[in-house]
């Protein structure tokens, strides 16, 4: 299987190759340079001197021939003795070769952001330990995320320093992104990481392939670029369906063709499926010495294996042959809408595009296979990126596997914008039964009284440009629904907009938004709702009692304020 | 809201010209029809020759016009030349064909292209657009040696929307500037049919 990816690697590789074009090298008569904020054509050879030589040709002192030999011979020199390089700024700072075989284009982008918080008690009891709980230590205990009800902040939502141009030719393009940014609900502060790492040939337009860290092609919402945003920031319900269902964005292959020239596009990718910077060497369970036996048991220890004892040594890399598998195809069904939301080019003819993704992303391991399972030991970066992105509801139910559907839509017209997408996750469990929680007692042990079901959503977003280019209203509805076998645990979220594009480009934009989230905290979560796993096994932060003793729903209410500028 | 904005869209009334004939498209012309969204009354069609045209055009230079305050204190540049000759010759039959057909409501765009900085990328633009309401001729500049991306997408940075910079702010001149007339709303423009009648006219008229 293995094998026959390597193939089709070196077979999209090989296309790559066989389809290059030649380089070749024009000279022209002249050039445009940037002055003074102004670009202005200025001729290779010396007004003064071209007029002479007219004069002298008209005069019949010189030949034609041999005012042509003159004038090329003083194009030529003109062109060596320039620099072999070239600056300017433009959507960036650029250097570039003179034969625009390389180039280098450094961009920033500053995301500046005040939020005015209101929330209920539900709040401060029972706070959110379902969707997005926090996970403590070294053994990832859960914590309910609380808050008092009122807040105001200031927050570097997004900072970011780009490198990215091309090499050898425009066709083989690289991107570097950095980040040093802090969502607005961490604990410590932001360092920098690598975002994107990425290099895109383009040699063949039917058959681009990007190479490395970036956001994989699966839904709208998340292809979109944060800067082109009709909000301040995503809806919930967008964060929690990616490819992965961990992060936006992951490391692997993607063959696609150019958006711009064919009218039905398509993506497949092959990714690790564990989220940025990582990959499956990383995941692993805990056995006891005896191989083959699952660490940790306590209870129905399987034929053949020792009885109780713990093990959460995670000493067994495991699942480590799998990969994650995208595939998008969208259709420009009128014009070419493109990715950013809101109609900002005041598009002439309407603009409507629908398309489609699925991923596959096998064996993602929620906690240790054993009878300890919903508590055990499994990779923390994997159970804290589930939590980030509002899986927290999937931790603890051992070995999943995710299969993923979005389906989209996006109308533009003279400034109005509609934007649609509905998703659907199925979630497979290895581990069929209901997890045993350990000998009951005290509100402890036996068995978990539900299972883990799917997980779908919505949002729909409108837009229009009250005044073309330059300031856009915008809401947004949004519908989720995180565990399809749970009661009262929908998510409903709404936004209201309104941004002012200082320089007419989403370059350079203030946004203020108002949101209201509601979250309902019904349903059983594992490690969080009674029956919890016996002790001696790390509950969570509370000893034994449930994080949701308390049954109330959260609502926040929030203003953001943000400025965003890339330069 | 929803409901107002899916109303205004469906509506579909434009509030910015629009394009409703291509005259002409290449890799260095653009020139197209579009429709006023405001009652224009322009006197079109106009019968124009080539040189006519021709020897307008090279009649203009311009200069950028500086925001406030920075226009209380930065030096004045000279104007520039509006268009090279080389581009006059490539815009004006087109400009012909256009006046040819537009109607009283439309005016006529027209857009100039030249590689940008970085080729693959960029391209350098002189765009604006012209009317004739008799005995004036209108002219405004958008765009003077503007570097515009190609494409709507970022080459570079995946699926970033690139947009062209707003239109800029250009004050022109013309010369002769006896024929550089102020019509009755105050706007500057070209009295074109004297100019075409002048000396002046004849001379540049290749």
């Amino acid at each position: 299987m293995k094998s026959r990816w390597l193939w089709v690697v070196f077979l999209v590789l090989s296309v790559q190759w066989w389809a290059m074009p030649c380089a070749s090298l024009a000279a022209d008569s002249g050039r445009l340079v940037e002055k003074d904020g102004q670009y202005v054509f200025v001729e290779s050879i010396d007004p003064a001197t071209r007029l002479l030589l007219e004069r002298a040709l008209k005069q019949g002192t010189i030949t034609q021939e041999e005012y042509n030999n003159v004038i090329q011979e003083s194009e030529r020199r003109a062109y060596l003795t320039q620099p072999s390089f070239k600056a300017w700024y433009d959507r960036g700072f650029n250097l570039s070769m003179n034969d625009n075989a390389f180039l280098l284009k450094i961009r920033g982008f500053v995301q500046i952001r005040f939020t005015q918080r209101f929330r209920n008690d539900a709040w401060r009891n029972p706070g959110e330990a379902k969707n997005f709980p926090e996970l403590l230590g070294v053994f990832g205990d859960y914590r309910a995320n609380r808050s008092e009800n009122d807040a105001s902040q200031f927050n570097l939502r997004r900072v970011r320093l780009m490198f990215m141009g091309h090499l050898f030719s425009p066709d083989l393009k690289y991107l570097i992104q950095l980040a040093g940014e802090t969502a607005e609900n961490a604990q410590n502060p932001g360092s920098v990481q690598v975002l994107d790492a990425a290099v895109t040939s383009t040699h063949v337009p039917w058959l681009n392939v990007m190479l490395g860290q970036y956001k994989t092609y699966f839904n709208r919402a998340q292809i979109n670029n944060s800067m082109s945003m009709q909000f301040a920031e995503r809806a919930l319900v967008m964060d929690a369906f990616t490819a992965s269902g961990l992060n936006r964005r992951d490391i692997g292959l993607t063959i696609m063709n150019d958006e711009e020239i064919y009218p039905v596009n398509y993506y497949f990718g092959i990714f690790n499926g564990l989220g940025p910077g990582f990959n499956r060497f990383g995941s692993f369970g805990s056995e006891q010495p005896t191989e083959g036996c699952s660490g940790g048991q306590s209870g129905g220890t399987p034929t053949g294996c020792d009885t109780a004892q713990r093990n959460l040594n995670a000493n067994f890399r495991s699942d480590v042959s799998q990969l994650m598998y995208v595939a998008r195809l969208m259709w420009n069904v009128m014009g070419r809408p493109g990715y950013g939301e809101g109609d900002m080019v005041y598009s002439e003819t309407p603009q409507l595009a629908v398309g489609g993704g699925y991923a596959y992303n096998p064996a993602i391991n929620t906690a240790t296979d054993n009878g300890f399972i919903g508590t055990d030991l499994a990779n923390l970066n994997v159970r804290r990126q589930l939590a980030t992105y509002g899986n927290g509801r999937q931790l603890g139910w051992g070995v999943l596997d995710y299969s993923t559907y979005a389906f989209d839509v996006v109308y533009k017209y003279r400034g109005f914008s509609l934007q649609a997408e509905w998703y659907w996750k199925n979630i497979n469990r290895h581990q069929k039964g209901a997890p045993y929680l350990g000998v009951p007692g005290a509100g402890t042990g036996g068995y978990a009284p539900a299972l883990l079901g799917n997980a779908t959503g919505w949002y729909a977003e409108s837009g229009y440009f009250i005044l073309p280019r330059k300031l856009q209203a915008a809401v947004r509805y949004a519908w989720w629904d995180p565990d399809t076998n749970a009661a009262g645990d929908l998510i409903k979220q709404v936004d209201a907009a309104l941004t002012y594009y200082i320089s007419g480009t989403y370059d350079h934009q203030v946004t203020l938004q108002y949101s209201n989230v509601f979250i309902g905290t019904g349903g059983y979560a594992l490690a969080r709702s009674a029956p919890l796993p016996s002790p001696p096994v790390a509950l969570n932060s509370f000893g034994t009692v449930p994080l949701d003793a308390v049954q109330r729903n959260l609502i926040e209410n929030a203003i953001r304020i943000q400025y965003s500028i890339m330069f | 809201m929803l409901v107002i904005t899916v109303v205004a869209a469906s509506d579909g009334c434009a509030r910015l010209p629009y394009t409703t004939t291509t005259i002409h498209q290449s890799q260095l012309v653009h020139v197209v029809l579009q429709q006023e969204v405001k009652p224009a009354g322009y006197t079109h069609p106009v019968q124009l020759t080539a040189g006519q045209v021709a020897s307008m055009l090279r009649g203009f230079s311009l200069r950028s016009e500086q925001r406030v305050p920075l226009r209380w204190f930065a030096d004045e540049q000279p104007p520039q030349t509006m268009l090279r000759d080389d581009e006059i010759a490539r815009l004006a039959p087109f400009l012909v064909e256009a006046f040819q057909e537009a109607g009283p409501e439309a005016r006529v765009h027209f857009s100039l292209s030249a590689p940008g900085m970085n080729r693959v990328d960029a391209k350098t633009v002189t765009s604006g657009w012209m009317a004739v309401r008799d005995p004036y001729l209108y002219i405004t500049i958008e765009y003077y040696h503007t570097e515009m991306p190609i494409r709507s997408s970022d080459r570079y940075l995946p699926n970033n929307p690139q947009m062209p910079p707003l239109p800029g702010s250009f004050l022109l001149f013309f010369e002769p500037g006896r024929f550089w007339s102020i019509d009755r709303s105050g706007v500057r423009a070209l009295e074109y049919r004297e100019f075409l009648k002048s000396a002046s006219a004849g001379r540049s008229t290749p």
